[in-house]
């Protein structure tokens, strides 16, 4: 049985991907309905399972330089509590004065509570798209093990304080802010209904429902990258493809950007259902 | 009193025309808006733009996160410059208009399509991201629709198949062409299209050449009837 499974896993980018691959000729929304049979067939058997099995087990391992657990890490609900914490990150913490993402929060446990190396985790130091892909890593199965212990809820992110508030105002301007050689701001491909970018159709991000249905796919397997990816990844391709510098892992611009369209997913109440299927992402 | 009548009614036509005259070019659509209404200002975001992007250079910072004097406008006015602000913006944009060394703005139209269909070059971090041995691409079709025969085409851009058919080879459309994809900001001051051409962008100016002719030349499948489907 096992081994029928791997087979539709290997087997299945082949036959469903030369479906599934867009062109210009087809609108997004033919293109939406093939992938949803193939989402549909993949749902028993979703491969980013493995980084959330994998993920539950390193929370509670003892690792890192000082030996101990994540079970003391707070994602804002006490510490170790993990049910519902995706659902209302970011958010600030008291003990770093600084807004987080989940990705952020784990990242600073890693350093302060087991004592690992902050740029060996953060500073991309891959030389290809090809060896990134392969690549899985602890901070990403992580996250999708903890996000998924807030499957079924929808996002419920407010902005209570004045860093909060702060940090939603900087994700707006850089949202808005053209840079980079491509002239390009995040909003000029994903604010307006109806692009479509060399056949793929763009997500508009400023519309809760489309923020809320995207948002909640993520942390995601992405079938192109065999790799589950997180939203601060998806967020530093597209300034890669903007031909910006690497973004670091909650820095002041991946919690900016992350809040900002998160406060329109946490309009709806689209529930959060991790890890998502995802063509390329 | 005819007058009045007069005057109403091209209000009228002007007002029922407006929401049909704002396609996705024109100043108003959030594609093109700056950064707009906020409490931010710009030294905050450079502020946060630093820690945030810690594994550039001093010189990639400079060059690819600092707006220019073109975006910085762009971005204050919401896409939207006013008279002088366009005229400094398009003064400083012509005023980086490259042509090729030998003078020729129309190039060859087999290598334009190379150019205007790759997607490789400009992106920081990866080892082959500059290799002079690997030409950077413009990603054309990321926006436009051109030779209907590749598969892949964006909407974001007008469609520019058939674009030598319609507008002909005149020395003032090769000009035109040459300058729009070596710097759109040269002709409209807050354009959606990316500078291609001059420090910090993607083509040389031989490239640009290449893809003029790519457009323009009657021999190139932009001008031809696409191949009929495989299928």
């Amino acid at each position: 049985m096992k081994k029928k499974l791997a087979w539709l896993f290997i087997a299945s980018p082949m036959v469903f991907g030369s479906q599934i691959l867009p062109t210009y000729a087809e609108s997004p929304t033919d293109e939406d309905k093939k992938f949803e049979a193939y989402r549909e067939a993949m749902a028993d058997f979703n491969p980013g399972d493995f980084w959330i099995e994998d993920g539950e087990k390193l929370f509670h391992e003892q690792r890192g330089p000082k030996n101990v657990s994540l079970e003391q890490c707070d994602l804002g609900l006490g510490p170790g509590v993990v049910k519902g914490a995706y659902a209302q990150l970011p958010r600030y913490f008291k003990d770093t004065n600084r807004v987080e993402t989940l990705e952020g929060r784990l990242l600073g446990c890693m350093v302060n509570l087991q004592g690992f190396d902050e740029e060996k985790i953060t500073k991309p130091y891959y030389q290809s798209l090809a060896e990134e892909d392969g690549t899985k890593s602890d901070l990403v199965e992580l996250v999708a093990y903890v996000a998924s212990q807030s499957n079924g809820e929808p996002y419920r992110v407010k902005l209570e304080n004045a860093a909060e508030k702060q940090a939603y105002e900087l994700g707006k301007y850089a949202f808005y802010h053209r840079m980079g050689a491509m002239d390009l701001a995040c909003a000029s491909c994903h604010a307006t209904p109806g692009l479509v970018l060399r056949g793929v159709h763009l997500p508009v991000m400023t519309d809760p429902a489309t923020a809320g249905k995207v948002m909640t796919a993520f942390p995601a397997y992405v079938i192109k990258d065999a790799n589950v990816r997180t939203w601060f990844w998806r967020n530093e391709r597209c300034l890669l493809a903007m031909r910006l510098p690497f973004l670091k892992v909650n820095s002041d611009l991946d919690v900016a950007l992350h809040l900002f369209q998160v406060m329109e997913a946490s309009k709806t109440d689209t529930p959060i259902a991790v890890p998502g299927i995802k063509p390329r992402a | 009193m005819k007058n009045n009548t007069l005057k109403v009614l091209s209000w009228a036509v002007l007002a029922c025309a407006a929401p049909y005259s704002v396609p996705l070019f024109a100043a108003g659509n959030p594609a093109m808006a700056g950064t707009g209404d906020t409490t931010i200002t710009e030294e905050q975001f450079l502020k946060a733009a630093k820690e945030s992007f810690p594994w550039a250079t001093p010189a990639e910072f400079d060059e690819r996160v600092k707006n220019d004097v073109t975006l910085a406008i762009c971005n204050k006015t919401n896409g939207q410059p006013n008279a002088a602000e366009t005229d400094v913006i398009l003064k400083f944009e012509q005023s980086r208009m490259e042509y090729p060394k030998d003078g020729k703005r129309y190039g060859d139209w087999k290598k334009g399509q190379e150019w205007a269909e790759g997607a490789h070059g400009g992106r920081i971090g990866f080892a082959d991201a500059d290799d002079p041995a690997h030409p950077n691409g413009a990603n054309c079709y990321a926006c436009h629709a051109i030779d209907l025969n590749f598969p892949a085409a964006g909407n974001m851009g007008p469609s520019l198949t058939n674009y030598g058919k319609l507008r002909g080879q005149s020395e003032p459309m090769i000009k035109y062409t040459y300058e729009k994809v070596f710097n759109a900001k040269a002709l409209v001051p807050c354009s959606l299209m990316p500078r291609y051409g001059g420090k910090g962008h993607l083509l040389t100016a031989e490239q640009v050449a290449d893809i003029t002719a790519f457009l323009l030349d009657p021999a190139s499948p932009v001008n031809l009837p696409p191949k009929a489907a495989a299928q």
